[in-house]
C-alpha cells in the first residue's frame, strides 16, 4: 500500500463519506474472507462513487473484493490479498421498470426480495430463486452464477441477464449488451460476467429478463424407494412432455433437514400455469410416479423459500456431470461421504446435472479432503464433469482448490483475459479458476 | 492481398485439391452473403472436413498474417461471410455431420455445418426438436446460427441460439483447438461458450458444437387475426404480453407484405387488411386451450377483423411458409431493398411502428414489414429502385432515420441478424467508447493478430477499410428474415 492508512481512509472518505468507510477492528471483523481481514471497508451508493473507488485502488495498487449481500462471501479460493471491500449493499435503487417490457434494470445490491417486492404488484418475477433466499443481492447471485429450483425452466443468470453496467478494475464504467429482450449487438459482455466472482469487474446495475407470474401453481413431493426407482421417473418426466417450472432432487437427510416427511429420496417438482393444465399436467405426473414405484404427496408452496435448508452448514459441494448420470453422481457422494466418515445432505438439479451437498460439520478437513473432495472430483472430471467447493473452511480449502482442474488451453484463454482487464491482479486476486 | 505460391501449396496440403477453390470464377461464389450490397471475394476458399485442418489453417494464416473469413451456408444478411480485405475463406460446407444424437442428456453434437432443419428432422422421431428456428433455417447452418446467435420466430418462447449452445469446439485465432462448455450444464471459469456464441467468428472458428434438444410441445395452436390498421395489431400484441401470456410466436405482416406472399405462395392471408399477426401457442394441451380464448378476445377487442385458428396441421404449414418464405417474394414489391432487424422495447412497439410510416411518407419510400412482433424486433423492409436517381440516398435516409428512432426509444441495433460489415458503424450509437473498447481488448484476448474476421462486428479502424468495394445493391435469388 503506497498511501498510508489514514490517507486512504481520507480518500474513501471523500468519495462516499466518512460514516460510510469503516476502518477500525471491531467493524473490519464481520467482512473477513476466508479469515483475511481487510484494511477497509467502503459502501458507496452509487455507480459513479464505485468508479472512483475502483480507479483509486488501482493507483494505489490495492486489491479489493466486491460484497453483495455478504451471504456468497466465501466463494472461492482465499483471496491472495485483500486491502479493500467494496460493499454494494446502498446500491440499492431499481431503476427502470416499465411493466409492459418484463425488462427491469436494478442496481447490484438490490436484494431478491426487494425486487420481488416492486415486481410482485404486476405479477411478474424476476426467475432466480438460489438457496439462501431473497436477502441475497441481484449482483451477488449474478457474480457467483446461483441459481436454484426455477432453473429447471427459467435457465440461469446466465438466460436471465440482458444488459450489465460495470466498473472494470481501472474505474472505467462500462456497459454491455442490451435493455431489451433480444439483442445481438456487439459481443454478450454480460455473460463474460455471470459467474465471473467479481475477476473482471465490478457490477453495479443489471438489466434482466423478467416473467409473468403463471395463474396458478401446485407442488408435489414425490417419494421413491430406490435411487433406480427415481431415476426411472426422472427420464420419464424429462422425456414426456409435462412442463414443470421447478423440480429437484433431495435425499433423506435433505428432507430430514427441510422438515419435510422422509423417503430415501425424492423430487420436489412444482407446475405452474392456467388451472386446467396444471390439473390436466397433475394427474399425467401422479400416473408417471406411481408407475416408477413413487409415492405423491401434495406439498406447501411455502416449502420451496426454505429448501436451502437442505444446504446449510460450513461446507457446500456443488458438483456437474452429465445429467443422465445425476443419480449415479448422488450415490457417489453420500459413498465418498460414508468413507470419509461425514454426514451429507444432498439436493441436486435434475433438468441440469447439477447436484450440491452439504457436509456436515463435524469431521476433519483433511480427511474430507483425501476421502470425499478429490477422490468424487477425479471421477468427475474424468467424465468431463467438475467439483467445486462452494463454501468451505479455510482447513479445507488449503487442502484441496476450490474449483479443480480445467484445461491448459482454457486456462491459458482464461489467463490472457484476466490480465488484459485487470493487469495488475487487484480484483478479488487468487479467488477464481486458476488462482487468478 | 494476393496469396502467395508457398501459402496456397500449403493450404493444399492442409485441405486436399478438392478442398481449395481459387479459381476466379469458383471465388465469384463466395464474394457475398445474403447482404448483396457488400462484396468482397477472398483470395482463396478452404473447405475443411476437420477440426484439425481448420486448426491448421489458422496457424498458417496466423504465420503469414493473412485474414480468415468464416462462412456456413452464406445466408446472412450482414456482409459477415465475405472478404473484404481478401484473405482465406473457411467453408464449413463439407463438415456437416451429425456426431451424437444423445437422448437422455437431451443433447446432440454436430459439426458446424449442418444444416439447422436436419437436426430437428433427425430428432423429430425421438420426441425432440433444436429450438432455434431462424427463417433460413431449412438452409443455414448450426456453426453459422452459433456464430451469429440467430433467432427466428419461436425465440420468443424458447430463447435466442445462445441458450441452447451447451458446448463449442473453438480454433481461436491464436490457433488453440479448444473445446468450451460440453454436456455438463456448467463448469468452472467464464462462460467462455456464451462469449463466442455471436461473436460472427471474430474470435474464433466454431468447428463442432454441443446445442440443446427440447422436447415436442405436446399439442401446436396457431391464430391469424386481421386488422384494418398497423396501430390495432401493435396495440394488441402490447396487450398480449401485458396479459401475461408469451406465445411460442407472435408475428406482424403488414398489407404489402402480405400482398406479395398471396401473389408468391398463396398462404391464406387476407388481402386487404393492413395487418396479420400470426400468433403460435405450443405446449401442453390444456395450456393452450386455456390460453387460445384470452387472445382471441384480446384481437377482437382491438378491432380484429378476422380471428381463424388453423384447423390443420397443412393450414398450419402453409400459414408458416407464408411468413417464413416472406423474404423470396420481396422480388414483386421492390427491385432493391435494405433490410435492418433493429429492437425496441416491446412497449414501445405501438409508437415505433406510427414513426416508421411516418419515416417512410417523409422520404418517400415504401416501408413493408414481416417482423418478430413478440420481441419487439423489426424487420422493415426499405424498398427503392436503383435506376430512379435519388432513391437509394432516400432509402438509406429513411434506414438512418429508423435506426435512430430504435434507439431513442432505449433499444439495439440488431436482434438477430448481427453486426457484420454492415452495422459495424451503427455500434458508436448504442456503446460508449469505453464499452467498444472493452470489446476490441476483449477481441484481442482471442485474435492477438487481429486475423479474424477483420472489418466485422466492431467499428473499424480507419485503416482496416482496403479493398472495401460496395456496389450497387441487387435483389438476392432468394433470402430469409
Amino acid at each position: 500500500m503506497a498511501v498510508s492508512a489514514p490517507a486512504l481512509h481520507d480518500a474513501l472518505a471523500d468519495i462516499a463519506g466518512r460514516e460510510h468507510v469503516l476502518g477500525d477492528a471491531a467493524a473490519l471483523a464481520p467482512y473477513a474472507v476466508d479469515g483475511m481481514v481487510p484494511g477497509v471497508v467502503i459502501r458507496p451508493d452509487r455507480a459513479e462513487q464505485v468508479s472512483r473507488v475502483l480507479a483509486l485502488c488501482a493507483a494505489e495498487r490495492l486489491a479489493v473484493v466486491p460484497r453483495g449481500a455478504g451471504t456468497s462471501q466465501g466463494f472461492g479460493n482465499p483471496p491472495r490479498r485483500l486491502d479493500v471491500i467494496l460493499e454494494l449493499s446502498r446500491l440499492a435503487a431499481v431503476r427502470e421498470y416499465v411493466p409492459e417490457d418484463m425488462v427491469a434494470t436494478v442496481e447490484a445490491g438490490v436484494t431478491l426480495d426487494a425486487l420481488a417486492a416492486h415486481l410482485a404488484p404486476h405479477r411478474q418475477m424476476l426467475a432466480l430463486d438460489p438457496p439462501g433466499g431473497g436477502s441475497r443481492s441481484v449482483g451477488g447471485v449474478l457474480a457467483t452464477h446461483a441459481s436454484g429450483p426455477l432453473r429447471f425452466r427459467y435457465g440461469t443468470g446466465r438466460d436471465l441477464l440482458l444488459g450489465a453496467r460495470f466498473v472494470q478494475a481501472d474505474g472505467t464504467l462500462t456497459w454491455g449488451g442490451a435493455k431489451v429482450v433480444k439483442s445481438v449487438t456487439g459481443y454478450d459482455v454480460p455473460k463474460l460476467l455471470v459467474g465471473s466472482l467479481g475477476t473482471l469487474g465490478v457490477l453495479v446495475e443489471a438489466t434482466v429478463r423478467l416473467h409473468p407470474v403463471p395463474p396458478a401453481s401446485r407442488s408435489w413431493q414425490l417419494g421413491f424407494p430406490a435411487p433406480d426407482a427415481a431415476a426411472g421417473f426422472l427420464a420419464a418426466l424429462l422425456d414426456s412432455p409435462i412442463q414443470p417450472d421447478r423440480a429437484v432432487l433431495v435425499d433423506a437427510a435433505g428432507l430430514r433437514r427441510v422438515g419435510l416427511s422422509v423417503d430415501p429420496l425424492a423430487v420436489l417438482l412444482s407446475i405452474s400455469s392456467v388451472p386446467e393444465a396444471v390439473d390436466a399436467q397433475g394427474q399425467t405426473l401422479e400416473r408417471l410416479a406411481a408407475e416408477h414405484r413413487g409415492r405423491s404427496t401434495p406439498l406447501a408452496e411455502s416449502t420451496w423459500p426454505r429448501l436451502g435448508l437442505a444446504l446449510n452448514g460450513p461446507t457446500l459441494l456443488r458438483a456437474a456431470g452429465e445429467p443422465r448420470r445425476l443419480l449415479h453422481w448422488t450415490g457417489e457422494a453420500q459413498a465418498a461421504a460414508t468413507r470419509a466418515g461425514a454426514g451429507i445432505s444432498v439436493l441436486a438439479q435434475p433438468g441440469h446435472g447439477v447436484l450440491q451437498a452439504s457436509v456436515a460439520p463435524s469431521q476433519d478437513p483433511a480427511r474430507i479432503a483425501r476421502d470425499l473432495v478429490l477422490p468424487l472430483r477425479r471421477a468427475l472430471e474424468a467424465e468431463g464433469g467438475s467439483l467445486v467447493i462452494e463454501r468451505g473452511p479455510v482447513d479445507l480449502k488449503s487442502q484441496c482448490d476450490v474449483w479443480g482442474g480445467i484445461s491448459p488451453e482454457i486456462l491459458a484463454i482464461t489467463r490472457r483475459i484476466k490480465t488484459e482487464f485487470d493487469p495488475y491482479g487487484l480484483l478479488s486476486p487468487g479467488r477464481f479458476v486458476g488462482g487468478l | 492481398m494476393a496469396l502467395n505460391a508457398q501459402t496456397l501449396r500449403e493450404l493444399e496440403g492442409i485441405v486436399g485439391p478438392a478442398g481449395l477453390v481459387v479459381s476466379r470464377e469458383g471465388l465469384l461464389t463466395y464474394e457475398c452473403d445474403m447482404h448483396t450490397f457488400y462484396k468482397g471475394a477472398p483470395d482463396a476458399v478452404a473447405l475443411p472436413q476437420s477440426a484439425e485442418q481448420v486448426a491448421a489453417i489458422v496457424r498458417l494464416c496466423r504465420r503469414e498474417h493473412v485474414p480468415i473469413v468464416p462462412r456456413g451456408s452464406g445466408t446472412g444478411l450482414i456482409g459477415g461471410a465475405m472478404a473484404p480485405v481478401g484473405g482465406v475463406m473457411v467453408s464449413m460446407t463439407r463438415m456437416t455431420r451429425i456426431v451424437e444424437l444423445d437422448f437422455p442428456n437431451r443433447c446432440a453434437t454436430v459439426e458446424p455445418g449442418l444444416i439447422n432443419l436436419w437436426l430437428s428432422q433427425a430428432t423429430r422421431a425421438g420426441g425432440y426438436f433444436f429450438a432455434p428456428d431462424p427463417s433460413s433455417q431449412m438452409v443455414s447452418s448450426i456453426g453459422g446460427n452459433a456464430s451469429t446467435n440467430a433467432g427466428g420466430p419461436h425465440c420468443l418462447k424458447y430463447g435466442i441460439t445462445v441458450n441452447h449452445i451447451l458446448g463449442l469446439d473453438v480454433v481461436t485465432g491464436a490457433g488453440e483447438l479448444v473445446r468450451l462448455g460440453g454436456k455438463t450444464h456448467e463448469r468452472p471459469g467464464y462462460d467462455l461458450t456464451g462469449v463466442v456464441v455471436g461473436a460472427e467468428g471474430t474470435l474464433g472458428l466454431v468447428t463442432g458444437v454441443i446445442v440443446r434438444l427440447t422436447h415436442l410441445p405436446e399439442a401446436v395452436k396457431t391464430i391469424l387475426a386481421s386488422f384494418s390498421t398497423i396501430e390495432d395489431a401493435s396495440e394488441t400484441v402490447s396487450a398480449i404480453i401485458r396479459a401475461g401470456i408469451i406465445p411460442a410466436a407472435l408475428e406482424m405482416i403488414d398489407e404489402v407484405v402480405i400482398r406479395a406472399i398471396e401473389e408468391g405462395i398463396g398462404a391464406g392471408y387476407p388481402k386487404g387488411a393492413a395487418a396479420v399477426l400470426l400468433i403460435e401457442l405450443d405446449g401442453p394441451a390444456a395450456e393452450i386451450e386455456a390460453q387460445a380464448g384470452p387472445i382471441e378476445a384480446l384481437c377482437r377487442d382491438h378491432l380484429a377483423l378476422e380471428v381463424r385458428v388453423a384447423q390443420s396441421e397443412a393450414e398450419r404449414a402453409l400459414l408458416w411458409k407464408g411468413r417464413k418464405e416472406a423474404a423470396g417474394v420481396f422480388g414483386r414489391l421492390t427491385p432493391n431493398w435494405l433490410l435492418q432487424d433493429a429492437v425496441v422495447p416491446r412497449s414501445k412497439l405501438p409508437q415505433i411502428m406510427k414513426e416508421l410510416q411516418a419515416i417512410g411518407a417523409r422520404h418517400r419510400v415504401v416501408i413493408a414489414n414481416v417482423f418478430h412482433a413478440g420481441d419487439g424486433n423489426l424487420h422493415p423492409l426499405i424498398c427503392y429502385d436503383d435506376r430512379v436517381p435519388g432513391e437509394l440516398q432516400r432509402a438509406k435516409q429513411a434506414n438512418e432515420d429508423l435506426l435512430h428512432a430504435c434507439l431513442r426509444l432505449g433499444g439495439s441495433v440488431t436482434g438477430e441478424h448481427g453486426v457484420g460489415l454492415d452495422k459495424s458503424e451503427s455500434l458508436p450509437l448504442q456503446f460508449a467508447e469505453a464499452d467498444l473498447n472493452f470489446m476490441a481488448r476483449l477481441r484481442r484476448t482471442f485474435d492477438p493478430d487481429s486475423i479474424m474476421n477483420p472489418g466485422k462486428l466492431l467499428p473499424s479502424h480507419p485503416a482496416c477499410g482496403e479493398g472495401f468495394r460496395p456496389t450497387a445493391p441487387r435483389l438476392p435469388a432468394g433470402a430469409w428474415i
